[in-house]
């Protein structure tokens, strides 16, 4: 146990490295961005009225004063981290005064149910359908369903949301295609949002289960194909036991164990969102947040989003190497 | 299996009745009672933020907020307006400035109340004007700072500005081309003690709507007409509008637009592609634009050019500028930019609105005589039946599209354009001290003229496609040019100056009056930065010209509906047209596409009562003439 502690401690230690250097790596390349937010807001007052220079000039000092950015880039730096400490991730400078966290915290949520939901649909079936196509080899149906797997696998997503959006939005248009919930929604829990939101996300969804599921499959027929050749199930299938007890018990238990790191890690990336899906479904995310944040010079917003990613990897990460010992006992602790 | 066949079963039982419960596209209001309008601003960011006086904010404006909900004392319509293209709205009449435009004074409409049923009286305009100046990083602090010397209210109705400086624009701030100086709510903001940090949620306005609801996310907002709409100053004069509610949303990328306006879910796309308009209006019998036939767009007061960074001494010379003017083949440009949906201009002035009959049309016969001097022949570069050629091309594959009438071309297409001459482009290279070597273009040293021309990414697409088409014809004609691309080139390539040429704009005109202050005032060569330094707007092509500075003080000095303002502008153009400090292309060309299935009454060349752009501010004008379908 003494062996275990001091194998987790060291990881959290590990852990913490990495979120240092990863949000300081991050601080400095957003920080280097030629996309001013200053230069942004400036851009969007000026396009619409006629202001004299002088007028300009003076609109752009006291804005920069506004945003806090006359400190150096080193002053900026410690002020962040002082800012961090109290889990405040500072206030956006496109959407000014509003702090970054209330902006993550708006669009996390959706973020988080829609890739957990398609994730876990993707894994689930991915590598039940590849731990039974490796498996059953003969099986017709589902060789169709690897071939389908594997044509899915190489479409570029954008191009595949696309077809499903004309498919079910013109062609038989079926499906809502723009946003979480129908215009004027009441937002209180009721059955009826459910449904709406249910409606609208089968079409981000599905893509991101279709394109998902090909990976989850071809890795776990390929583990499923290499470990049916081992002796241990040979011995079992000669020894009678159930084909169905050898694949769920001898087989697939086994081949699961990279795929649950797989899974861990996806999971742990959702929040840097699904920058494509969101554009094209119109889905609000950290995805949009963070295209919006990079195209408008938002580095405090981009910092931001990119802390939840950094954190939630970190995490996924952290955790794997602190359970794998409890769930693989080849794994030692050295 | 039986278990995967059993989760199967209940998912799609789920997603049918997901389907089949659900609304379609709005909830709790009748869909004919709504217009819905694009919003081009994106998702908003910040979309419990209502206060428009601070910049930066993540509070959209296009939502609706400022076409319905804010008001100001004058709007310049780019069309005709329903009562003449400058509407006085707050305002009871135009400004009245003293002799030397050191004073304004402006006169209030009577019987105007806030959405709270608050009266609107001089004492809000005067509080909107100290409010800023009291607090730098509003929206309008530093032009109020910068002009107002005192403000005041001698009656609940009249309103005096002594100004700093003499002004004979200062009115600008408070007109409406995009936007203006919108007036504050005095008996809201007396009591917020930190305005910068005020959300102003619910906005309470001066317009016809006030808002309904609006998406936590950001995607959607919808107005509700006021039940005291007589109370508003547009619709006390135009009577009641049409239209109960109006949603602005906002649904991503130019195919969904096209998608749900087919699928009559969106009455007013505001901006869409050539080719989607162009197959909206194919394959929907509801499609309707600002032409009927081609080009279909509305061509706003904004003139598309080449933009060279005349600091940079590649482009100091006027004949190295005329000679890539004549090596660009318009045609080619138009196809590949609008598909042939441009509306051209050679002069600087977007062809559009008042401009056509006071620039465009009295211009061409001073345009058919100009000569250039090429080094070794007189050179006439103007080509009058460009417009013509281009409409001759576009009718076998268009039809009854396209117009036939010269005056008809001429108003969607364009009257004529530089001549694509590279023999002509050839000598005034050879004046320019180049020479040609293996085919490309050289300085005496035997070194390159190589052109960089940066282009916008794909979020204005049309203007990507002329730059790179722009590229290739120099390229043939033996200049080593390739194209840059940089995302929003205006803040991250023009401002900075960190570009050799451009395609983007410096010229915005008013679109319903002549006078060409809205851009003209900031191109005073006082005004040019040095190289490596920020350039404010609008003058991103840095140039300096001694007669363009006393064009611009005579235009000062002058009133805005003084006829001499007229001749001014002349006057510039030729100016523009000798030097050709950047190379103007085409109007820029607005694809709005409105859906007459639940609404008719839309704006057209027809009837040109507003600019159909949704995103303007002069909108609000639609309400008026929109009506219900049945």
């Amino acid at each position: 146990m003494r062996a275990y502690l001091i194998f987790v401690l060291r990881r959290f230690v590990q852990f913490l490295a990495v979120l240092f250097l990863a949000i300081t790596a991050v601080f400095f390349i957003t920080h280097l961005t030629p996309n001013d937010p200053v230069e942004q807001t400036l851009a969007r007052i000026n396009s619409g009225m006629a202001n004299s220079p002088e007028v300009v000039a003076e609109m752009r000092r006291t804005l920069t004063e506004l945003y806090g950015l006359q400190g150096s880039l080193w002053e900026q730096y410690v002020e962040y981290w002082q800012r961090m400490a109290r889990g405040d991730l500072g206030p956006s400078l496109s959407a000014f005064p509003a702090p970054v966290t209330s902006l993550v915290a708006r669009a996390a949520p959706w973020t988080a149910g829609l890739l957990v939901t398609s994730t876990v649909i993707a894994w689930t079936l991915g590598n039940l359908l590849g731990g039974l196509a490796g498996y059953y080899r003969q099986n017709r149906l589902l060789k169709a369903a690897e071939i389908a797997a594997m044509g899915l696998q190489p479409i570029p997503y954008y191009v595949l949301a696309f077809v499903l959006l004309i498919l079910f939005g013109y062609v038989w248009p079926i499906l809502p295609i723009t946003g979480a919930y129908v215009m004027n929604r009441d937002l209180s829990f009721s059955l009826s949002l459910v449904l709406d939101v249910l409606r609208h996300s089968i079409l981000p969804a599905v893509s991101l289960i279709l394109v998902g599921i090909g990976g989850w499959f071809i890795g776990m027929r390929a583990l499923v194909s290499n470990l049916v050749t081992e002796d241990y199930v040979l011995y079992a299938e000669l020894g009678g036991v159930d084909r169905g007890r050898i694949l769920r018990s001898y087989v697939m238990r086994n081949a699961l164990m990279p795929q649950i790191t797989g899974l861990a890690m996806n999971l742990g990336a959702i929040f840097s969102g699904t920058v494509i899906t969101e554009e094209v479904y119109g889905y609000p995310g950290m995805g949009k947040l963070l295209v919006d944040g990079v195209n408008s010079g938002d580095y405090s917003l981009v910092l931001g989003v990119a802390v939840m990613s950094i954190l939630g990897v970190a995490a996924a990460v952290f955790l794997v190497d602190i359970l794998y010992p409890l769930l693989d006992p080849r794994v030692r602790l050295g | 299996m039986r278990t995967m066949r059993l989760f199967a079963l209940a998912l799609g039982a789920m997603l049918v009745s997901a389907s089949a419960l659900a609304d379609d596209f709005l909830a709790g209001i009748p869909r004919k009672d709504v217009l819905i309008v694009e919003n081009p601003e994106g998702t908003i960011k910040n979309p419990s933020w209502f206060n428009v006086w601070v910049p930066g904010t993540g509070g959209g404006w296009s939502t609706g907020l400022h076409q319905l909900a804010m008001d100001t004392f004058w709007y310049i319509d780019p069309e005709k307006g329903l009562d003449g293209a400058i509407d006085s709205s707050l305002a009871s009449g135009p400004p009245e400035y003293n002799s030397d435009f050191t004073q304004m004074t402006v006169k209030l409409r009577d019987g105007i109340k806030w959405s709270d049923g608050v009266d609107f009286t001089a004492d809000d305009v005067v509080f909107t004007v100290q409010e800023q100046i009291q607090h730098p990083g509003m929206t309008w602090s530093a032009p109020f700072a910068a002009n107002v010397d005192t403000v005041t209210a001698t009656d609940p109705h009249t309103v005096v500005f002594k100004l700093k400086a003499a002004n004979s624009r200062f009115h600008a701030i408070f007109s409406v081309r995009w936007f203006g100086a919108w007036i504050m709510p005095k008996h809201i903001f007396e009591k917020v003690a930190d305005p910068l940090k005020f959300d102003f949620n619910p906005p309470v306005g001066l317009g016809a709507y006030k808002l309904h609801s609006f998406d936590p996310n950001g995607n959607w907002y919808i107005w509700e007409l006021r039940d005291d709409w007589k109370n508003s100053s547009m619709s006390m004069r135009f009577g009641q509008p049409k239209v109960k509610y109006v949603a602005y949303v906002y649904l991503g990328p130019p195919e969904k637009r096209s998608i749900e306006q087919a699928n009559h879910n969106l009455d007013i796309i505001h901006d869409n592609t050539p080719e989607g308009i162009l197959n909206l209006m194919k394959t929907s019998k509801s499609e309707h634009s600002w032409f009927e036939g081609f080009p279909y767009a509305h061509p706003d007061p904004t003139l598309p050019m080449v933009i060279f960074n005349d600091q940079n001494p590649k482009f100091q010379d006027p004949a190295v500028r005329w000679a890539l003017t004549l090596m660009i083949d318009i045609k080619q440009v138009a196809m590949a930019s609008y598909r042939g949906a441009a509306t051209i201009s050679a002069i600087a002035s977007p062809p559009t609105g008042i401009a056509n009959d006071v620039y465009e049309k009295p211009m061409q016969g001073w345009l058919k005589a100009f000569e250039i001097d090429t080094g070794k022949r007189k050179f006439k570069p103007y080509d009058p039946n460009v417009g013509k050629e281009i409409a001759d091309s576009l009718r076998p594959s268009l039809g009854d599209a396209i117009p036939s009438a010269p005056d008809a071309i001429a108003k969607a297409i364009g009257y004529g354009w530089w001549k694509h001459d590279v023999k002509a482009a050839g000598e005034l290279m050879e004046k320019a001290g180049y020479h040609k070597q293996d085919g490309k273009w050289v300085d005496k040293d035997g070194k390159p003229f190589t052109v960089e021309l940066t282009v916008e990414d794909n979020a204005r697409s049309v203007m990507t496609r002329a730059g790179s088409m722009i590229v290739q014809n120099w390229k043939a004609a033996g200049v080593d040019a390739k194209t840059v691309v940089v995302q929003n080139p205006f803040v991250n390539a023009f401002r900075p100056g960190t570009f050799e040429a451009g395609i983007g704009w410096s010229i915005e005109t008013w679109g319903g009056h002549p006078d060409l202050s809205f851009f003209l005032l900031s191109w005073e060569s006082q005004f040019v930065a040095k190289a490596g330094e920020p350039q404010p707007e609008r003058n991103w092509q840095r140039w300096q010209n001694p007669e363009l500075d006393q064009i611009i003080e005579a235009v000062k000095k002058i009133g805005f509906d003084d006829p001499k303002g007229t001749e001014l502008g002349i006057q510039f153009m030729k100016l523009m047209v000798r030097e050709m400090p950047i190379i103007p292309l085409m109007s820029y060309n607005v694809e709005t596409s409105m859906d007459d299935t639940y609404w008719t009454g839309y704006p057209s060349i027809k009837n040109p009562y507003t600019n159909p752009v949704p995103n303007w501010a002069n909108s609000r004008y639609m309400m008026e003439r929109i009506q219900p379908k049945s």
